[in-house]
């Protein structure tokens, strides 16, 4: 494997759970660069596994472990309302990653010079996406833990952050917790939590409209 | 130092800092037309000393530790202590961070204060005016001092228990220890109360920061053999608000 490869190795009898046991891996699921998705019914542990796997909440038994620079976006992220789109890229992404940054908030019209305050959900979330995406670094493995990234996002935008995605390299795992909005979205890496179970599924043509209805 | 700049670029942006550096740089030579210094020109400089460091302290207290207070409640509350923390931002770190960019706003006050007070307010006498220098630096120095741990105190409270506790804290200890200790002292027997002693020997003494009376009767600088047991007395304290504040300071809000 290339050392600079990041992975997400989550041992059998992991159990995730704010005190108690909300759901449990009952193998090894390994997780290496590249898009895998999150699903699962509302309050089943998706965030709380997103949190888990960031270390920001203790689990509540088993082990994981976590190779690559972690960034946790989590769904509820809200920077300050005074400051722009514009002004928290030039705060928080490298000069270097600052061109490409703009670039691709005009591709998604994002207005950089709007305070953050009078941005709408999915704009806000078009920011958000962007200060991860170019926060990332080639030179080492990284991994993105995206919750819920797509919820307010308009189709058009959604479609462009998942073509970049697909064109990622291997030096990226994207763990991206989501209930997609059409039954043909490709999702051939998921984790998937069912009951009381953690499980990963992976299939070439594996689609959202074949794995909803495995969710109870 | 990622959250530094973002924390700095949103202050600047929010552009409050303004009446701080107005109420500091400009506001003691109007207040001085109203005052009974228009009466007695004798008055008018002692009267901008006085204004331009009362403004000076009103500013830390009412907008420093309120802008503590709010940035470490929203880093907590918002999503960003946490995403901080996932890159590898240690709480501790973000605390310094945080700290940082609030003080990066609040140290020009005493400089601009210390500048009105030497170019505006300068007694004529050659001799009375090192001492002016020498006393407007010292209070300087302790002002920076005595503000520093209280911004971090501001901020970590917030950051736990909400922005209006941050904010009542650090100005209910600034403003106790500039004049509530004094009248501690008045107000009861302090040799004859054993706990009314031991709570006026721990409070935090920051009259002793406060050179106004001096300034304003031209007593002279503190003097400089004393003056590194003020430095040692007020950085013992900011060591253990600095400590406290660590303790208290959370990145996120909720377990």
């Amino acid at each position: 494997m290339n050392p600079q490869s990041p992975t997400l190795k989550l041992r059998a009898g992991l159990t995730i759970g704010y005190g108690t046991p909300l759901a449990t891996a009952p193998e090894d699921i390994v997780l290496n660069g590249g898009t895998h998705f999150l699903i699962a019914r509302n309050g089943r542990g998706k965030t709380t596994l997103l949190r888990t796997l960031a270390k920001t909440l203790k689990q509540v038994e088993g082990a994981f472990e976590a190779e690559g620079k972690m960034q946790y976006l989590p769904e509820d992220l809200r920077f300050d309302p005074e400051i722009t789109a514009g002004g928290i890229f030039k705060s928080l992404l490298p000069a270097s990653r600052l061109k490409a940054a703009n670039e691709l908030a005009d591709r998604v019209e994002l207005d950089l010079h709007k305070p953050y305050g009078k941005l709408s959900t999915g704009n806000r979330r078009k920011t958000h996406l962007i200060v991860a995406e170019h926060s990332v670094k080639e030179a080492c493995g990284n991994i993105l833990l995206l919750d819920e990234p797509f919820s307010g996002l308009d189709a058009y935008a959604r479609e462009i952050f998942e073509n970049i995605w697909h064109q990622s390299t291997e030096a990226v795992l994207r763990l991206v917790s989501c209930h997609p909005d059409y039954d043909s979205m490709g999702m051939p890496s998921a984790i998937m939590i069912e009951g009381k179970g953690i499980r990963h599924t992976t299939a070439a043509g594996q689609t959202w409209s074949q794995l909803k209805h495995q969710l109870n | 130092m990622r959250l530094f700049r973002l924390t700095t670029a949103t202050l600047f942006r929010r552009k409050s800092w303004v009446i701080c550096a107005f109420a500091v740089g400009v506001l003691p030579f109007l207040l001085q037309q109203i005052s009974t210094g228009t009466e007695n020109p004798a008055l008018l400089k002692p009267a901008i000393a006085q204004a331009t460091w009362a403004m000076a302290l009103l500013s830390a207290v009412f907008w420093g530790f309120y802008t503590a207070a709010k940035q470490g409640e929203s880093n907590a509350r918002s999503g960003v202590g946490e995403y901080f923390m996932t890159t590898g931002v240690s709480p501790t770190r973000q605390l310094f961070e945080i700290w940082l960019s609030i003080f990066t706003f609040l140290a020009p006050l005493p400089l601009i204060a210390a500048g009105v007070c030497v170019f505006a307010a300068s007694p004529s006498m050659p001799d009375e005016r090192s001492m002016w220098i020498a006393t407007n630096l010292q209070y300087a120095v302790l002002y920076l001092l005595v503000m520093a741990p209280l911004v971090a105190v501001a901020a970590a409270i917030a950051s736990r228990f909400g922005g209006i506790c941050g904010f009542l804290t650090s100005g209910g200890l600034a403003l106790y220890g500039l004049y509530g200790v004094g009248y501690l002292r008045y107000l009861g027997d302090l040799q004859g109360n054993p706990v009314l002693k031991w709570l006026w020997a721990f409070s935090p003494h920051y009259h002793f920061a406060d050179p106004t009376e001096r300034l304003r009767y031209k007593l002279g600088a503190i003097a400089w053999d004393k003056f590194p047991l003020l430095l040692a007395y007020f950085g013992g304290i900011l060591l253990v608000y600095a400590a406290l504040s660590r303790l208290i300071f959370r990145a996120r809000a909720t377990a």
